[in-house]
């Protein structure tokens, strides 16, 4: 029998009636299995060797089997870490270990399972995809790994989303991107680690470890259970959990201290002629059409409007254009020169709520910039200058949340920002840290006076208070 | 399920289309963002905003843009951010304090890279999605949305195709619109799970489409009226199950993009019906109809390839209708599934009493050719397919496994008679219905 990997399946040729896995192909005239089954297969032929392990041969019986399906190499890294693991995460990467390589680690939020998934990537010492739900996290997957494995490496780390595609031994990738490609890497890699999998068990995401071969999987999450029970097939597609660490068992998140300093400008005459034109629009259609913006369905009521009514339609695109001029009112840089005179010897991170806006800065005060269109390793590499000193500012349109992947400031200028509660807690908390005791940490937040900036911001403090006290 | 169709003629949405074409032709040589705001500026308060939306996306794919810069743009920012460090703050209005940092930091760096002021500044951001330049309004190929539709990894070409035959496409306001509603059937197949198409012309075509997009097939020989029949040889058409190797062990729209990018295919037919279950709820499992047809007078933007695959076929087309006898020679009527390919032979040879044999030329390929055709061949099961095979090629009649009693050898175009004495010898009627 030789296996073949075929467009995300095994093309199992000349198989026995026996063969395990496997269902009669009708269109080839040939067996074929689900690419995850490889391992299973090659147990079943008793020519699954583990590392320096011979194979075992049960009862002296072994089915000829060819292997024509596995194209990933071993690869030999020690991870570059100045941080001595943990007791859980030593337990939690002996337990996975223990139990044949596969398998599930929860583990609560910020204890470090990134940690963990490149002490197993050296542990495993094969090529490993790293699958994550988002772009940030998959930007921050590659920061790490770049850190640790980078210089062992022939080739950088792999990139595959987020308008990159690099397939390299060490790959980072989002779901999305992984569900479209996985048929053509699925013989690439030899372990699978994936992030945050309790969304593995959608229908489409599924298809990522069933279209892989890789013999050695992980599986990292906080929250493992599912409302709808589906974390149940996680056990058939990664392997069982292998290790458990309660919440209180850690001690809890650091926030730093730090003294936040709201400061508001005007808009120009010009500008504000034409934000009073274009609010005015959004104002009078709604007041004529009695919605309750407030509210989430009286703002639905108005989205749905403006796919029907031209009137609408131009509201809508009036609102926009308002909050835009507010957001990147011109004296915002006036106050920014102020701040940027006053913290010239500090490290300082600069948010903007909008990309074009982040790139005005970066060309106006010649401040390196990341927003969602910088390409990951650039990121990396500018994340990484800002970590060792050679950047001390920063400009950014993005979410920077988790601390592994964010360099300590100690000022922070928030020009425009979104007023999701979750965003601003996790910008602050994370990333502000005092240089010195009798220094505090500073955080500034510009808004544009008499706008609807003013209200958003309101609403924004409330909400950390809010988080803080909870 | 039925997509919002555009009705082509209708003079609003020629309008529209007028305009946007209009656009992208002014602004050759500028930035995708100044494009981009142009047209948001035609939907402010049209709410017809959605089509206008899907019509740029059609005509953005027809397009190139390019990062138009001298130097590297990640390497000028990296050196104007090093050289900036050192001399913050870099501020917009300079009080006496502070020097002209900011012209001197780009100065310093233009100079280093020999670049000009301009070009410095410029360049910083050239790759930035919205700075780069139209600058070609042109076309794509098939192999190019195969390519970058979903990566799947069949690079055949057609047989006969070359780069001449994608000539270049007239963006006109009859292809933008009709484009349009092939892409709204598009958008619908992506959440396909299994595809059914019947054809009854055009199968060379077809099935090269179906390999090059990386879909796999079940083949059924069918009548005028689509029924299925036993044979080839009773065959008017063909019905075909599309999906993928993975669809064997569960419903799945993994290849629903593969699909969208077949449907194309279609159109190329004088006469085709395509059905598909479109999955519409992935917790239950729910499915819908989705049906369509050649009524539904949508355009192809592929290739339907050479008719003929070499200059020995069409000679020997030629010769025979010069000649003298009641044997007929017809295109593509056979359509041989080998599991994970087809053969469609070059020929059909018809008598009128209903006699017919299956005519494969075997003119002059290249050894990897010839190895791929004969591995084919090898597999046909039919008593009445019979090959002229070029005596130029370096092979034997026993690499022709079951067929080698029923060969050809010519010297340059081969002979209507000799061929005609071939399938006097070869020839079937149609098995009776049974």
């Amino acid at each position: 029998m030789r296996i073949e990997f075929d467009d995300g399946t095994l093309l199992l040729q000349n198989a026995p009636e026996d063969v395990p896995f496997a269902e009669w192909d009708d269109r080839v005239d040939e067996y074929r299995s689900q690419a995850y089954r490889y391992r299973s297969l090659l147990e079943w032929a008793g020519t699954w060797t583990d590392g320096d392990e011979q194979a075992t041969l049960q009862d002296g019986f072994a089915h000829a089997l060819e292997d024509a399906a596995r194209t990933y190499p071993d690869l030999d890294l020690t991870p570059a870490l100045h941080i001595e693991p943990r007791d859980y995460q030593q337990a939690a990467l002996d337990a996975w270990i223990d139990h044949d390589r596969r398998g599930s680690v929860v583990l609560p939020t910020g204890s470090g399972k990134t940690f963990l998934g490149l002490q197993a990537i050296a542990d495993a010492g094969v090529s490993t995809l790293v699958v994550t739900p988002t772009i940030d996290l998959m930007n921050q997957w590659h920061a790490t790994l770049a850190n640790a494995f980078g210089d062992q490496l022939t080739e950088p780390v792999g990139v595959l989303g987020g308008g990159s595609h690099d397939v390299t031994a060490i790959t980072v990738t989002t779901y999305d991107s992984a569900y479209r490609y996985v048929n053509e890497y699925g013989d690439q890699f030899g372990l699978l680690v994936v992030d945050e999998e309790h969304h593995l068990p959608a229908p489409t995401y599924r298809q990522i470890p069933e279209m892989m071969i890789a013999p050695h999987r992980l599986g990292l999450t906080a929250t493992y259970e599912r409302p709808d029970g589906k974390h149940e097939l996680l056990e058939d597609l990664l392997g069982p959990v292998v290790y458990r660490e309660d919440v209180d068992e850690l001690a809890g998140e650091y926030l730093s201290e730090y003294e936040t300093i709201h400061m508001s400008v005007d808009l120009t005459a010009d500008e504000r002629s034409e934000y009073d034109e274009e609010y005015q629009i959004y104002r009078d259609y709604v007041d004529s059409h009695e919605f309750d913006l407030w509210k989430e369905d009286g703002y639905a009521e108005f989205l749905k409007r403006t796919s029907y009514d031209p009137q609408g339609r131009r509201a809508l695109i009036a609102k926009q254009r308002a909050e835009r001029i507010a957001r990147t009112a011109e004296k915002k840089l006036d106050t920014l020169d102020n701040l940027s005179k006053r913290h010239h010897d500090d490290r300082a991170i600069i948010f903007t709520a909008n990309n074009d806006f982040a790139y005005d800065i970066s060309q106006e005060f010649i401040v390196p910039c990341i927003t969602h269109q910088t390409k990951t390793d650039e990121r990396t590499e500018i994340l990484e200058r800002f970590r060792s000193g050679e950047y001390s500012m920063l400009v950014t349109s993005q979410v920077l949340d988790e601390g592994i992947d964010v360099p300590a400031a100690n000022v922070g200028i928030i020009l425009s920002g979104s007023a999701s509660k979750r965003q601003y807690a996790q910008r602050l908390g994370r990333i502000l840290r005092p240089t010195d005791d009798r220094d505090p940490a500073r955080l500034y937040e510009i808004i544009t006076e008499d706008t609807m900036e003013t209200y958003v911001s309101q609403r924004r403090r409330e909400g950390v208070t809010t988080s803080a006290d909870g | 399920m039925t997509p919002l169709f555009i009705d082509p003629d209708e003079e609003r949405y020629r309008k529209t289309a007028r305009e946007l074409i209009q656009l992208f032709e002014d602004h050759l040589d500028e930035s995708k963002g100044e494009l981009e705001d142009a047209i948001d500026e035609l939907t402010v308060a049209d709410t017809d905003y959605k089509i206008v939306q899907g019509l740029e996306k059609l005509l953005k794919d027809e397009c190139e843009f390019e990062i138009v810069a001298t130097v590297e743009p990640r390497e000028i920012r990296r050196r104007l951010f090093e050289k900036a460090n050192d001399r913050y703050p870099i501020v917009r209005q300079p009080t006496l304090g502070e020097d002209t940092q900011k012209l001197e930091v780009y100065s310093a760096v233009a100079d280093d890279l020999g670049l000009s002021l301009e070009e410095c500044y410029r360049g910083m951001y050239a790759d930035l999605d919205d700075n780069k330049r139209l600058v070609r309004v042109g076309t794509r190929t098939a192999e190019q949305y195969a390519s970058d539709g979903d990566g799947s990894t069949s690079t055949t070409t057609l047989t006969g195709s070359s780069d001449a035959e994608y000539e270049h496409t007239d963006l006109t306001v009859d292809w933008l619109l009709t484009r349009y509603n092939l892409a709204l059937a598009q958008a619908v197949l992506y959440d396909a799970t299994e595809m059914r198409i019947r054809v009854w012309d055009h199968f060379g075509t077809v099935f090269s489409y179906v390999k090059l997009f990386g879909l796999m097939h079940r083949i059924y020989p069918i009548d005028a009226d689509g029924e299925r029949v036993t044979s080839t040889d009773q065959a008017a058409g063909y019905e075909a199950v599309l999906d993928g190797p993975a669809s064997l062990f569960s419903q799945s729209q993994k290849y629903g993009i593969r699909m969208a990018n077949f449907l194309p295919a279609l159109p190329l037919c004088d006469r085709w019906e395509m059905t598909a279950e479109i999955l519409v709820d992935e917790t239950t499992g729910e499915t819908r109809r989705f049906a369509l047809d050649q009524t539904e007078d949508l355009d192809s933007h592929y290739s339907a390839g050479d008719q003929f695959d070499s200059d020995v076929e069409r000679t020997l087309t030629q010769k025979w209708e010069r000649a003298n006898t009641d044997w007929e020679l017809v295109r593509e009527d056979d359509v041989f599934d080998l599991g994970a390919e087809v053969m469609i032979p070059d020929f059909a040879i018809k008598h009128p009493d209903g006699r017919r044999a299956i005519l494969e030329i075997v003119g002059f390929w290249t050894p990897e050719y010839l190895d791929a055709k004969l591995k084919k061949i090898r597999q046909v099961e039919a008593d009445n397919f019979v090959l002229a095979v070029s005596e130029r090629l370096d092979c034997a009649s026993e690499e022709f496994g079951g067929a080698s009693d029923r060969l050809l050898w010519f010297k340059t175009g081969g002979h209507v008679y000799d061929v005609v004495e071939l399938a006097e010898q070869f020839a079937v009627s149609p098995h009776p219905s049974d």
